[in-house]
């Protein structure tokens, strides 16, 4: 291929990329738009910029309420599903045993799996069981789900641990403690945070799972779409603003983080 | 030499099964303490498997290891006074070249002030620079990570320490470098060396005694100089490097017959019971003939190829089937062209006979 | 707190005894297979056992009937399946298209930037769809960016285009990008330059190289993004109900209603295990053809 041939093309695939990319950030460039009008209800080109609706949403002590709910469930999920991820991701990846091609598909299956139908399944579930529906139960349906994700991510790392690095610990006397702290765990830090991360962006934007089971309670997204259905206030288009931000913010700020580690390493 | 102190580890019987495979078959050894005893072979051999066993990372099917006359089959790795240096070298990656070095210290519980102390006695010993004691083990060259690898080791005074073909991965410049330091440094500690490699060169410059594995059996066990100039059977021949090898049957006293060739050579005396095996003459004790009583064997082949291998010059020679190699240094090329006939030979004492 | 200290030290001495009595493998893999066994398989199979119920009772323990498959099979239920079907295949094939020159871009363009613009796409990821997809009505809606702007600036009244089934499609085609280019980037990279390089120097046009090395070679991340981007797109719900505005009704919008509004749990059920044995056929059979140890091992 021709030199210049091959540098439209690139610069084609540029301006592809650009587009697509406006594309997926529009969306959240009118949600700020219609954030920012001063009146009750959306009309384009905005008449009265103003921050009224910023001041009440944060204001609102439904909204601090909801912030309070999902916080909880996501700050649990994460914690509960890395613990058990990091432990099913050496089961992925590191050991070798007899059930493991058969354990790699059954952890990938709750992924593919459609989230409404998983969530209206759980919602079967707990009522068969006699369970009252409230956060506690949206925190398992979370649970389900994200854990097989994180397990996912923390694979990834795992694959490119050196189990000599193993060996070599308890050649120089650590036991299976030692071992876990001085080495295993370290080692395996940035997948484990990405995996983290992850539980916890995922846990709190979720919104299929949530709807079917927090019953009485409500979080973020299940408030957003009662809202969008019946009810549409501005306040709607800033905690969606807010997500998004917040979401960018932890995103980038791990991202961040995780490449600083990666280069002391010497990655 | 260290002859005369008693073995350190023995080895009896030692078997490594995977499934129907036997990766360890039998193995019967002594190390003696304070040698540097190098174990050579092909990959796949089971030279690493057995390493593993002694150093802990494996169990034995069958037989018995001891250590200064205690069995230590069931004991795990991280309770032998033993330490391995591995392949990849194994160092921790999130840790600096110190906290490397103090590891097993630290495991130990051993006071920080002394830890550290040992960790700079260490790093001078092996020549890395002290300032390294807080760097990035990732930041290291090639040759410091063996440094670095070395001292942790070390560091907590084991009996025997293994070594896990630790240079195979590293240019031939540097490699002969280390290969010095690690002699050195064997001198200088006096502890018990234990090494795998697959290269026999490597072998005879560090290795007090060397012992040869095939196919999970150790097939010869012996000083550097044995194994290069009486090697037990072909296989032990040919693993120096390419060497002419001449099937033959015994003839009379001090002759063997080439069949394959139709001619008959003058031979070093025969083993015991001698009947069939082969002839093996080094490339380098073969020479180009003016006239055929210059030495005491001879044949007359075709100029098939030439080499030239940096200070020597390598030349194949085609008789029938047979390919013979001649090495010269690289000032005594030859005036021959490709394709002359050409004259050489060797002299019996030269020549190694080693039985089927 | 005396009296629980014994039974706490009685049960990590049970369990530290099982731990010793399995193999790495199996003994790291327990507390997920215990979570998914009591948290996938068990509501799932709840799923099938109600599916076999009495139509719009909740006492599942009677005896078994297939009238709820009757039912599908009879009322127009499968219409809404086919239109799921449909509209997830729609979806992969257009998305196939738009994404393939983002994951070329990715792995052989953008270089040191591939890191920074993969975290673009990812970001999306993070915010459930409800809030992406209102920013799509905003934008759509009469009096919205699109038409109000229009409306500003050339004086046009023009009908919103939402709340109609192509509305549908492209909202799922939006949800849903980063789940095709995720692993088309994956099985992209998986093609080493010296072999393309090859083909071009052997004489191979640019399209031939394409259809000769590239998509060949690529295949598994395609065939992965593929299967997951249209699985996931059966499952799809939310852009039928806010894009769509109900005009079309799938096949998860059907399942909803029988459990909430209908209040036909077997009804539902079954619908699902009809859903949950198309995923789960499709899902098995393209995992198994692949080794999942050297996909995700190329890091």
């Amino acid at each position: 291929m021709t030199d210049r041939g091959k540098r439209t093309t690139n610069s084609l695939i540029v301006a592809w990329t650009a587009a697509i990319i406006v594309f997926i950030y529009l969306p959240a460039v009118c949600g700020l738009l219609a954030s920012l009008t001063g009146s009750r209800y959306f009309l384009f080109p905005i008449q009265k910029w103003s921050l009224v609706w910023w001041g009440k949403t944060f204001a609102s002590l439904e909204i601090r309420s909801l912030l309070d709910t999902s916080i909880t469930i996501a700050l649990i999920v994460t914690t509960v599903s890395v613990v058990i991820a990091f432990f099913g991701a050496l089961a992925f990846a590191r050991y070798n045993w007899r059930g493991r091609k058969l354990y790699q598909r059954l952890v990938l299956l709750p992924i593919f799996f459609p989230q409404s139908v998983l969530g209206l399944a759980l919602l079967l579930w707990f009522n068969t069981l006699g369970m009252e529906l409230s956060w506690k139960t949206a925190v398992l349906a979370h649970l389900v789900w994200i854990t097989p994700v994180v397990t996912l991510v923390i694979s990834i790392q795992v694959y490119s641990f050196d189990p000599a690095l193993e060996e070599a610990a308890e050649d120089l006397g650590a036991n299976r403690w030692q071992v876990l702290r001085e080495v295993t765990l370290p080692v395996l830090w940035p997948g484990i945070f990405s995996g983290a991360l992850f539980a916890f962006l995922l846990s709190w934007g979720n919104f299929p799972l949530s709807l079917f089971t927090t019953g009485a309670d409500s979080t973020v997204p299940e408030y957003l779409y009662a809202k969008m259905v019946a009810g549409y206030t501005p306040g709607v288009p800033v905690m969606g603003t807010v997500s998004t931000i917040g979401a960018a913010i932890l995103l980038l700020g791990g991202y961040g983080l995780i490449s600083l580690v990666r280069r002391r390493r010497g990655h | 030499m260290v002859s005369g102190r008693p073995p350190i580890l023995r080895l009896r019987g030692v078997t490594k099964h995977f499934g129907e495979l036997a990766a360890v078959d039998r193995i019967d050894l002594d190390i003696t303490e304070g040698e540097f005893f190098t174990i050579v072979g092909p990959s796949g051999s089971g030279k690493s498997t057995l390493l593993r066993m002694l150093a802990g990372m494996e169990k034995p099917t069958s037989g018995d290891i001891l250590l200064k006359d205690q069995r230590i089959n069931d004991l795990p790795a991280n309770q032998r006074p033993t330490c391995m240096v591995f392949q990849s070298l194994a160092l921790f990656p999130h840790r600096s070249v110190g906290q490397n070095i103090e590891f097993s210290l630290k495991i130990r519980g051993m006071d920080p002030a002394l830890r550290r102390k040992r960790a700079l006695e260490l790093m001078t010993q092996l020549r890395l620079p002290l300032a390294y004691y807080d760097k990035s083990v990732t930041r290291c060259s090639g040759g410091e990570r063996q440094r670095v690898a070395l001292a942790r080791a070390l560091a907590y005074d084991p009996q025997i320490l293994f070594f896990d073909e630790p240079l195979s991965a590293i240019d031939y410049k540097l490699r002969k470098t280390l290969e010095k330091e690690l002699k050195d440094i064997h001198r200088e500690t006096g502890k018990t060396f234990v090494y795998i490699t697959h290269s026999l060169e490597e072998a005879m410059v560090m290795s007090d005694r060397i012992g040869v594995m095939r196919a999970g059996r150790l097939v010869q066990v012996g000083t550097p100089n044995e194994i290069y100039t009486t090697p037990r059977d072909k296989f032990v021949s040919e693993f120096m490097g390419e060497v002419n090898v001449i099937d033959v049957t015994a003839g009379a006293t001090g002759r063997v017959s080439a069949g394959g060739l139709g001619a008959e050579f003058t031979a070093p005396p025969a083993p015991a019971g001698f009947s069939r095996g082969h002839l093996v003459i080094r490339p380098e004790f073969m020479r180009f003939l003016g006239s055929p009583s210059e030495a005491d064997n001879h044949l007359t082949g075709t100029l098939y190829n030439e080499y030239a291998l940096g200070s020597r010059i390598q030349y194949q020679v085609r008789v029938g089937d047979l390919v013979f190699i001649i090495e010269r240094l690289r000032q005594q090329a030859l005036a021959a062209r490709l394709d002359d006939r050409v004259l050489f030979g060797w002299d019996a004492k030269d020549s190694i006979l080693v039985a089927e | 707190m005396t009296g629980a200290a014994p039974e706490a030290a009685s049960v990590t001495r049970g369990l530290s005894v099982l731990g010793r009595l399995l193999s790495p493998g199996p003994r790291n893999a327990s507390p997920l297979l215990l979570l998914l066994a009591i948290g996938f398989v068990a509501p799932l199979v709840a799923i099938v056992s109600f599916s076999f119920g009495e139509p719009r009772s909740f006492d599942v323990f009677q005896a078994p009937t297939l009238a709820n498959y009757r039912t599908i099979i009879e009322e127009t239920f499968y219409q809404s399946f086919l239109w799921s079907l449909s509209f997830a295949a729609l979806t992969v094939v257009f998305l196939a298209i738009i994404c393939y020159p983002v994951a070329y871009g990715l792995v052989r363009v953008f270089g040191r930037w591939s890191n920074l613009i993969t975290l673009f796409f990812v970001l999306p990821l993070f915010i459930s769809e409800n809030v992406r997809l209102y920013g799509w009505i905003l934008f759509f809606i009469k009096g919205g960016v699109l038409l109000g702007g229009i409306k500003a600036l050339f004086g046009v009244d023009m009908e919103s285009v939402l709340f109609t089934p192509p509305m549908i499609v492209f909202g799922m085609i939006y949800v849903y990008l980063p789940f095709m280019l995720f692993p088309m980037t994956l099985g992209l990279s998986m093609v080493p330059t010296d072999v393309t390089e090859a083909a071009s120097d052997l004489g191979a046009s640019r399209w031939q190289v394409f259809r000769e090395v590239e998509l060949p070679l690529a295949m598994p991340g395609i065939t992965i993004g593929a299967m997951l981007t249209f699985v996931l797109g059966i499952g799809a719900i939310t852009e039928a109900k806010v894009l769509g505005g109900q005009s079309i009704i799938v096949i998860t919008h059907d399942i909803e209603i029988a459990f909430t509004y209908s209040q036909n749990w077997p009804l539902g059920a079954a619908l699902s295990v009809l859903l949950m044995l198309v995923v789960g056929v499709l899902v098995l059979a393209v995992l198994s053809r692949f080794d999942l140890d050297r996909i995700l091992r190329r890091r």
